[in-house]
Formats: structure tokens, C-alpha cells, sequence
């Protein structure tokens, strides 16, 4: 008999277990996401992440363990990436006209994001590793976490930092427009973008879908540049840190 | 689907293909996905039907991240030391980056904005 409770415990330390509790906190989230109007604190991205945070504890599986648990989930981060090329494509041909001042306001703006946080963690004593996982935070995650490993950071880190990144821009962008005295709906969703990548293009779309389309737009080109700029970049940034 | 994922991975693949024989250091998925993008650009043959597993995947894509941020929580003894200088660098930083973004934008795409009113007037008085 206490064969079969052993080997019932065990269950907890196969990929099966972490994938089912992953699964079900990721469900529970989005029912609650939903009951919340899509409120941006109510994110699944936070609310996913609680029961995990409690169950893991209790049956004593380690953050290591349960990340190779569910590695067959991290694996679609990969194609997720490549698949953002179908958005970004759509969006350019909405924008045509405007492209050029686009895409220098997307250089412009990835530039200032990225410059902002570092130059913070950097002036309040944060180390390298620190800075460096927060320097891709308003790009969108599954590029964020990949070009992190270029800048020596935490990829646990850049998750969280970008996740609450997006909220803090979706929840701050109404004062903000209202205080900017910004009307036109173009410079909030692409601003919306830049800034809070995917939670901040969802947050755009309640303004319309003009607002909505820059979103996507500014989301796709920020993550673009900022992959393609930051680990060339980064080196030379890394020696004053 | 199957074709959409099918043509994700191949382009993921191509993207590693590519850093491995320059050495470029960009992660492989986002040379794949600029790959990507240029084949629809060019209207490559297929390439359409990514749409179905491409907005799948991208719209689940907290499902993807979320256990990445669970770390946070659980290994926090490796940041708790930063926590200010993380805290201030996240929420102050974001909402800077919102301010000077949103002026330079009014800035660079006001004037078009300006300009396309300011024919519409020219056309009512016109009419």
C-alpha cells in the first residue's frame, strides 16, 4: 500500500503534472480576465501565474524542475515569435502612407524605452545581469525573452518586467493623452505600442481600429528594432555598467 | 493549421540556418520571423496560410510567457537585493517612456495630421 501512495506522489514530478497545472492556472485566468472586462491588472499573465506560485510549494517541485516540465511549452515561444511576422505584415499596408515617419519614430521610441530603464536600474546600483534583463522591457515578451540572452540577463526577469511594463503603460495611457492633450488616435495606439507592447495594442483597440492598427504596427517594428540593434549595441553599453 | 505551423518552423529553422553559418547574434526566431516577412511581402507561394496557427499562438502567447514570470516570484532571494532600483526602473521608467514617446509622436505625425486637415478645409471651400 504505501507502494502506491509513493507512487502517487511521484505524478507531481512528471512534465504531465507541471503542463496540466500550467494549462488549468492559464484557463482559470482568462475566466477571470474575462469577468474583469479585460482589465488590464487583471492580465492573465499575473493572475496565471498565482496558483502556480502557491501549488509548486506545496507538492515541493522546484522553479528548475517545473521549468523542464514544461519545456514542450516554452518551445512554441519560438514559432510564437516567427508567427509575428503575419500582424506585422497585415499592418504595413494599412500605414503605407505614413511609413517613413513610422519607422523613425520607432527607432526614436525603442531607443528612449530601452535608454530610460537602464539608465535608472543603472543610477539606483543595479548590477549588470539586473540591467540588462530590463533593457528589452517594452518589447514583446517572446522576442524580449530571446534577445535578453544577448545582454546577459535574466530571462525570469525580462518576462515579469515587460508584463508589468504593459500594464503600467495600459493603465497610465488615458491620464497621459488626456494630459498631453492628444487627440489624434494614431499617436495613442502607436505610443500605446511602442511603449506596452501586446497588453498596450489591446488596451489601443478601445479606441478604434486605426488606433489599434498602429499598435500593432509599433509593437512589431519596436520588437524588431530593438532585437536587431540591442545585441549589437549592448557590448560596448555593458562596460560602463 | 498543420500548413501554418508547418511554414513557422520551417522559418525558424531557415532563421537558424542563417546564424549558424554567420555567426550573427540575433536570436533565430526573430530572423525567421523577418524571413517570414519578406516571403509575404513577396507573395512567396502559401506563405498566406500561416494566418490560422500564427494567430493562435499569438493570441495565447501569455500561456507561453507566464511560467518564464513565475521565476520572479520563486527565486526572488536573487532579486529582493534590486527591488527598489527594479521597481523604479519598471513603473517610473514606463511612464516616462510613455510621456516622451507621446510628444515625440505628436511631434513627427502631427504635422501630417495637420497638413491632411488642412486640404479638407482647402476642398470645402472649394465645394
Amino acid at each position: 500500500m504505501p507502494a502506491n501512495l509513493d507512487n502517487l506522489a511521484g505524478l507531481v514530478h512528471t512534465p504531465l503534472f507541471g503542463v496540466l497545472l500550467t494549462l488549468a492556472s492559464y484557463r482559470f485566468a482568462l475566466w477571470i480576465y474575462g469577468r474583469s472586462n479585460s482589465l488590464p491588472i487583471f492580465h492573465p499573465f499575473l493572475v496565471a501565474s498565482i496558483p502556480v506560485i502557491i501549488v509548486l510549494p506545496l507538492v515541493n517541485v522546484d522553479y528548475e524542475e517545473y521549468r523542464d516540465q514544461t519545456q514542450i511549452i516554452a518551445f512554441l515561444l519560438g514559432p510564437a515569435t516567427v508567427a509575428l511576422a503575419w500582424p506585422l505584415y497585415r499592418q504595413l499596408h494599412t500605414v503605407r502612407s505614413v511609413l517613413t515617419p513610422i519607422v523613425i519614430a520607432t527607432i526614436l521610441g525603442a531607443f528612449i524605452s530601452a535608454a530610460i530603464a537602464v539608465g535608472l536600474a543603472w543610477w539606483l546600483g543595479a548590477p549588470a545581469e539586473v540591467v540588462g534583463s530590463l533593457a528589452p522591457k517594452s518589447i514583446t515578451t517572446p522576442i524580449a525573452v530571446e534577445v535578453v540572452k544577448s545582454t546577459g540577463g535574466y530571462v525570469s526577469l525580462a518576462a515579469g518586467a515587460v508584463a508589468i511594463t504593459g500594464i503600467v503603460g495600459a493603465l497610465s495611457a488615458g491620464p497621459i493623452f488626456r494630459l498631453l492633450k492628444v487627440t489624434d488616435h494614431r499617436v495613442k495606439g502607436f505610443a500605446l505600442g511602442l511603449v506596452a507592447h501586446a497588453i498596450g495594442t489591446a488596451r489601443a483597440f478601445e479606441y478604434g481600429e486605426k488606433a489599434g492598427a498602429f499598435a500593432g504596427l509599433a509593437l512589431g517594428l519596436c520588437g524588431l528594432v530593438t532585437a536587431i540593434a540591442l545585441p549589437w549595441l549592448w557590448p560596448w553599453v555593458a562596460q560602463y555598467l | 493549421m498543420i500548413d501554418g505551423l508547418l511554414i513557422l518552423l520551417l522559418f525558424q529553422f531557415f532563421g537558424e540556418v542563417i546564424i549558424r553559418l554567420t555567426g550573427i547574434p540575433l536570436p533565430a526566431s526573430v530572423v525567421g520571423m523577418v524571413l517570414l516577412l519578406l516571403a509575404l511581402l513577396l507573395e512567396a507561394p502559401f506563405t498566406q496560410r500561416v494566418a490560422p496557427a500564427a494567430g493562435a499562438l499569438i493570441k495565447h502567447i501569455s500561456l507561453l510567457i507566464f511560467p518564464l514570470g513565475v521565476g520572479i516570484v520563486l527565486q526572488w532571494h536573487r532579486y529582493e537585493e534590486y527591488a527598489l532600483a527594479l521597481g523604479v526602473a519598471v513603473v517610473l521608467g514606463t511612464l516616462l517612456s510613455m510621456i516622451v514617446v507621446t510628444l515625440m509622436l505628436k511631434k513627427l505625425l502631427g504635422g501630417k495630421h495637420q497638413e491632411a486637415t488642412g486640404s479638407h478645409r482647402g476642398d470645402d471651400h472649394a465645394g
